[in-house]
């Protein structure tokens, strides 16, 4: 269990690293906490010629709260958001996420960028990138661009990142004083990569009806699913239970689960239908409490 | 000499046998001081990596080695074709009756049998370059059908897995005793229950692995290789290597588990020795993770099937039992050997005389199986699920079912159907002490008030008869070959320094601060004073070694005995320095020699050290006759048997929307006799129970439909980690066995059982209101859900 042969480069510098990806373009791979890439590169899966570390570059490891928004730097370790006070503050359902993820060693070392480039469709970051809108910053030598997550997640481990680009930063919105938030996940012991999981952002207005509402789902397809077309129907509808079974049980219907050894598709559909409706009614409940405060 | 016999050897208190001294090789093993194979250094090793066949049934229809030799840092790539020539096979016939003789080349050159079997070996100067230059070598294959589970190994036309055979059923007997037909003529009913368990492997947290050093000038190998069994290991190596014992050692360095798996010599150990042998030059293996859980050995994947006939009260008038096994592509062991002592014990500690078992063993292409960490750990579930089954059926509590079927204090010792002699076991005590602790009418009540509310309890109970030691009596009674006799040796170096040691090999649990107890208790001096050597054949006496559960009653056991018989020469060393004609008035104490006068005991000013330096420096002085020195050998071959008995509560809550158990109780009895060192034990008892919580849950090693195995990872073989594992609490009880030195019994996979069964139990009873029963593990949250869809 040994990885093939590749040069080990470290650039100290944003610039630099970019030189070296525009070089070696698809022949190379970016390595942040290694959490991932590693062990595929142990099994031979993951084959880079040329590995950049990119844990030497300064200001990439910064959450920085902006007007309605947090960037958060590609290189923050998941513990940072896990025990970061601004973001329990402006955008709760990261840090909800990020102490979910595998065990303690694991998010001590494990980058926010490296989750989100690997693109796992159950992964925590990538659940909350599209619940929350996120904008990917994507550096290149040419410049920078900016891909929202819709666009950014294209399949299993699968990103819009060009070769030659680096994620140097994503930015979600923050939660507004009206929003309340759920996460719900299930896995069948600590640490493991859910085989469901559900979010959802709710406000409410007059008499409790849904004013704005985002829902995702994790686990359920190749990348996360927004439920966007009932999330449009939802809009008005009163948030009661019964509207809550009502609209899990319709995201059960509409997804399409894969099955594996770990869960059959039909076990997935009964778990998004479980786990949804949880993360709606934590949603709500928030969202009642943050009213009544 | 005879020396002292084990039966005299009990005693109301012991001095350093049961002391809660601290585990002493963790003073190493966790500030990173242990020596493990990885730490062994060796200029100049070469490398070996294997080449693993892709495809679960292929024939091998060519090899191109041409770009692999040529690659960077290679030294040899050789298959079975050379290795073949240089080794013997395994021959694997014991006269057994329904057996199927079975061999196996050390590499396979005709065809792959599973996915993960080792068909080259590329040897390269580091590993890196080998793994680079296997990617190289080019195996032909003709794709096969391939049998990937028990029906379909024994359906008409089945493809033969081994071709040498009639058919894939590779081993078949039948046991009965009493009269069964008449039995379930009387019988008021016949309840039939079913029980499965998937496929696993033992996952040491260090994989196999070994070094092999040829001295070409004394033509001897030096095989460090983690084992639990060294002698036996260097017997086969020997064997197959087409060496002299004597030329062989086997040098065991600290091992990070084994649970069974680092017993025999494998496939991939000897092509690595033979290497050596042949290149002249050191080769090294590490198993990768990928090849430790696809090509290793796996374990359990049986089933048994049980029809108990039962009067009206709930009593079982007979047993018949089906055990099926899937045991792999090949034979490292006889194929009878696991679930021969299912059979054997599986009635437990219940009254059934008329008993009947048949058991099938089928050969598939998946990695052979082998001896797991309680290899007989689906018989307490089935024994005490057969009981639920008739609860359930006759509608009497599990409880009480159990109390009418259970051997009674006055029926010991008890002959079961099968031979077997429970003396010396509490069953009916441990029971009623559990559901005493459990408080098991206040949980029935509860689990009723709950279940109205949607809450979905259970409790599980499962008692445990746990086999352990097998001394040869019971290898020859299976008809499996092998002994059952350990060896140690304690000897006192001149300045008075102890060592000892005996054929058993630790993987992890402590060997070291038990034995140093027992030895200590034997000669009369301080635990810390007594170094203890193991795994080492040109050091260690040839011992069967750490199997069955014996490591602390033959392993212990035969070192207290070496120590008493040590002690005896000591005493009679120092009466006659003292001057007196009997040793009969002297003891040694903390090194001291004491003198019996006037009804106390007083110092003589004699110590351990007087009597070591007379032994070696003086020996004018010893008495008449003896010997110089204080060396002491002995070999001990222990009762067929030694039965440690242990009852098993698990309360669980089940979601019935998710499926998913979580344990909220966990509760065992244990019975283990004698102890020689309570922390020892526990940890035993923990590690043994979330072993077996594990099995029950998460554990599965999965093989699709053409054999490829999906389990190549960590995240894909889903073990308990310190988040799944419940607290556990441990009542002791500690009734000696008549027939071991100091009452010692084994008692390291009762954990397994009793959790397999306690815990399926549990799920059971929870499961009760939906009229399901799981009869199948590991129990998923998928399964249980699919259990509770059918019930809508």
């Amino acid at each position: 269990m040994k990885p093939a042969k590749f040069e080990y480069h470290k650039p100290e510098t944003l610039d630099e690293a970019l030189t070296l990806l525009a070089e070696y373009g698809d022949e190379a791979r970016v390595i942040a906490g290694g959490q991932s890439l590693v062990p595929m590169m142990n099994i031979r899966l993951a084959r880079p010629d040329h590995l950049i570390d990119i844990n030497g570059i300064d200001d990439l490891s910064q959450i920085r709260l902006e007007n309605g928004s947090v960037a958060i730097g590609a290189l923050v370790r998941h513990r940072e958001i896990e025990h970061s006070a601004q973001l329990a503050q402006a955008c709760p359902p990261l840090p909800a996420a990020a102490c979910n993820i595998g065990h303690y060693a694991l998010r001590a070392r494990g980058t926010i960028g490296g989750s989100l480039a690997l693109a796992d469709p159950a992964a925590e970051f990538p659940l909350m990138a599209t619940l929350l809108d996120a904008e990917f910053v994507a550096r290149s030598g040419a410049g920078e661009r900016s891909v929202p997550s819709h666009e950014f997640f294209v399949s299993v481990f699968t990103t819009a990142l060009e070769p030659e680009e680096i994620l140097t930063a994503v930015r979600f919105r923050t939660l507004a004083q009206s929003e309340g938030w759920g996460f719900r996940w299930f896995s069948r012991r600590v640490g493991d990569y859910a085989l469901v999981n559900a979010a959802a952002i709710v406000a409410l207005k007059d008499e409790g009806r849904i004013h704005r509402i985002a829902m995702v789902l994790g686990g359920v397809g190749a990348t996360p699913v927004r439920l966007t077309g009932l999330e449009q129907e939802s809009v008005g509808a009163e948030a009661s239970a019964g509207w809550v079974r009502e609209i899990s049980s319709a995201a059960a219907a509409r997804v399409e689960p894969g099955g594996d050894k770990h869960a059959s598709a039909e076990y997935r559909r009964e778990l998004v239908e479980l786990l949804l409706a949880g993360a709606l009614e934590d949603a709500i409940d928030r969202c009642r409490g943050r009213q009544a405060a | 000499m005879s020396g002292v016999k084990p039966e005299d050897t009990a005693r109301d208190g012991f001095d350093q046998i049961g002391k809660p001294v601290p585990r002493k090789e963790d003073a190493r093993l966790l500030r990173g001081k242990g020596t493990y194979l990885d730490d062994i250094e060796v200029p100049g090793a070469l490398h070996a990596c294997f080449v693993r066949s892709p495809y679960a049934h292929a024939r091998i229809t060519g090899f191109d080695l041409d770009e692999a030799k040529a690659a960077p840092g290679v030294v040899a790539v050789v298959t079975g074709h050379e290795v073949n020539d240089w080794t013997n096979a395994l021959k694997m016939a014991p006269p057994i009756e329904g057996l199927q003789p079975t061999e196996m080349t050390t590499l396979p050159v005709d065809k792959a049998r599973f996915h993960g079997d080792p068909v080259a070996c590329v040897v390269a100067t580091d590993r890196y370059l080998a793994e680079d230059a296997a990617e190289l070598v080019y195996v032909e294959y003709d794709l096969l059908d391939a049998v990937t589970s028990y029906d379909a190994a024994l359906a008409d036309g089945a493809p033969l897995v081994d071709e040498t055979l009639p058919s894939n059923l590779v081993s078949h007997q039948k046991f009965e005793a009493g009269d069964i037909a008449r039995r379930k003529a009387e019988a008021y009913r016949v309840v039939e229950a079913a029980f499965a368990m998937q496929r696993m492997t033992h996952l040491p947290i260090e994989t196999r692995g070994c070094i092999a050093l040829w001295d070409d000038g004394r033509a001897h190998l030096t095989m460090h290789i983690g084992s639990q069994a060294p002698h036996p290991m260097r017997s086969m190596l020997a064997g197959r290597l087409r060496l002299a014992e004597h030329q062989v050692t086997v040098a065991s360095p600290d091992v990070g588990g084994a649970f069974g798996q680092k017993i025999i010599v494998y496939r991939e150990e000897i092509t690595v020795a033979a290497l050596a042998c042949r290149l002249k030059r050191p080769v090294r293996w590490r198993e990768d993770r990928l090849e430790n859980l696809s090509a290793s050995l796996q374990a359990r994947e049986n089933a048994v099937k049980t029809l108990a006939a039962v009067a009206r009260d709930g009593r079982i008038l007979s047993l018949e039992a089906e055990i099926t096994e899937d045991f792999g592509a090949y034979c490292f062991y006889p194929a009878n050997y696991l679930a021969r002592v299912i059979g054997m014990i599986l009635t437990g500690p219940y009254r059934i005389q008329d008993y009947a078992f048949e058991v099938k063993i089928a050969l598939t292409n998946k990695c052979g199986a082998g001896p797991m960490r309680a290899p007989m750990a689906i018989t307490s579930l089935v024994m005490d699920g057969t009981l639920d089954a008739v609860a359930r059926e006759l509608d009497i509590d599990p409880a009480e079912v159990r109390r009418v079927n259970m051997v009674r204090p006055s029926d010991l010792p008890y002959v079961m159907p099968t031979g077997e002699k429970l003396e010396d076991v509490t069953p009916s005590e441990c029971f009623e002490r559990g559901l005493e602790e459990i408080g098991y009418a206040a949980f029935r009540d509860a689990q009723e008030a709950d279940r109205d509310n949607g809450i979905y309890r259970g409790l599980g109970m499962c008692n445990v008869i746990e086999s352990t030691t097998y001394g040869s009596a019971f290898y020859k009674a299976a008809g499996i070959p092998g002994s059952g006799h350990e060896a140690a040796w304690v000897k006192i170096e001149p300045s008075g320094a102890i060592r000892a040691s005996a054929g058993l090999m630790g993987t992890g649990q402590s060997y070291e601060t038990p034995y140093a107890q027992a030895v200590a208790e034997g000669l009369g001096v301080d635990p810390a004073q007594v170094d203890v050597v193991l795994g080492n054949t040109d050091i260690s006496p040839y011992g069967m070694g750490a199997r069955g559960s014996r490591g602390a009653t033959a392993g212990g056991g035969t070192l207290f005995l070496a120590a008493l018989d040590l002690k005896a020469k000591m005493l009679d060393i120092a009466a006659a320095l003292l001057g007196l004609n009997s040793p009969s008035e002297l003891e040694l104490r903390g090194g001291q020699v004491l003198r019996h006068v006037g009804g106390a005991w007083s110092e003589t000013g004699l110590g351990l050290g007087d009597i070591a330096r007379t032994a070696y420096m003086d020996p004018l002085k010893l008495p008449e006759g003896m010997e110089p020195g204080l060396e002491m050998h002995r070999a001990w071959d222990p009762p067929q048997m030694t039965y440690s008995n242990s009852t098993h509560f698990c309360a669980v809550t089940l979601d019935a929307a998710t499926g998913r158990v979580d344990i909220d109780r966990y509760l065992i009895v244990e019975d283990c006799g004698t102890v020689l060192n309570p922390l020892v034990v526990e940890g035993q008892q923990q590690g043994a129970t979330v072993m077996g919580i594990g099995g029950v849950l998460f554990e599965h090693m999965v093989y699709d439909e053409s054999g490829q195995n999906l389990c190549g990872t960590l995240a894909d073989y889903m073990i308990p980690t310190a988040c799944e594992a419940p607290e556990i609490e441990i009542v002791s009880q500690n009734t000696p066995n008549r027939r071991t030195p100091a009452g010692i019994k084994g008692m390291a996979e009762g954990g397994i059982m009793g959790a397999i069964g306690a815990v399926n139990n549990a799920v059971n009873d929870a499961l009760r209101p939906f009229g399901v029963v799981a009869e199948r593990q590991p129990l998923s949250p998928d399964y249980i859900r699919s259990l509770l869809r059918v019930t809508g």
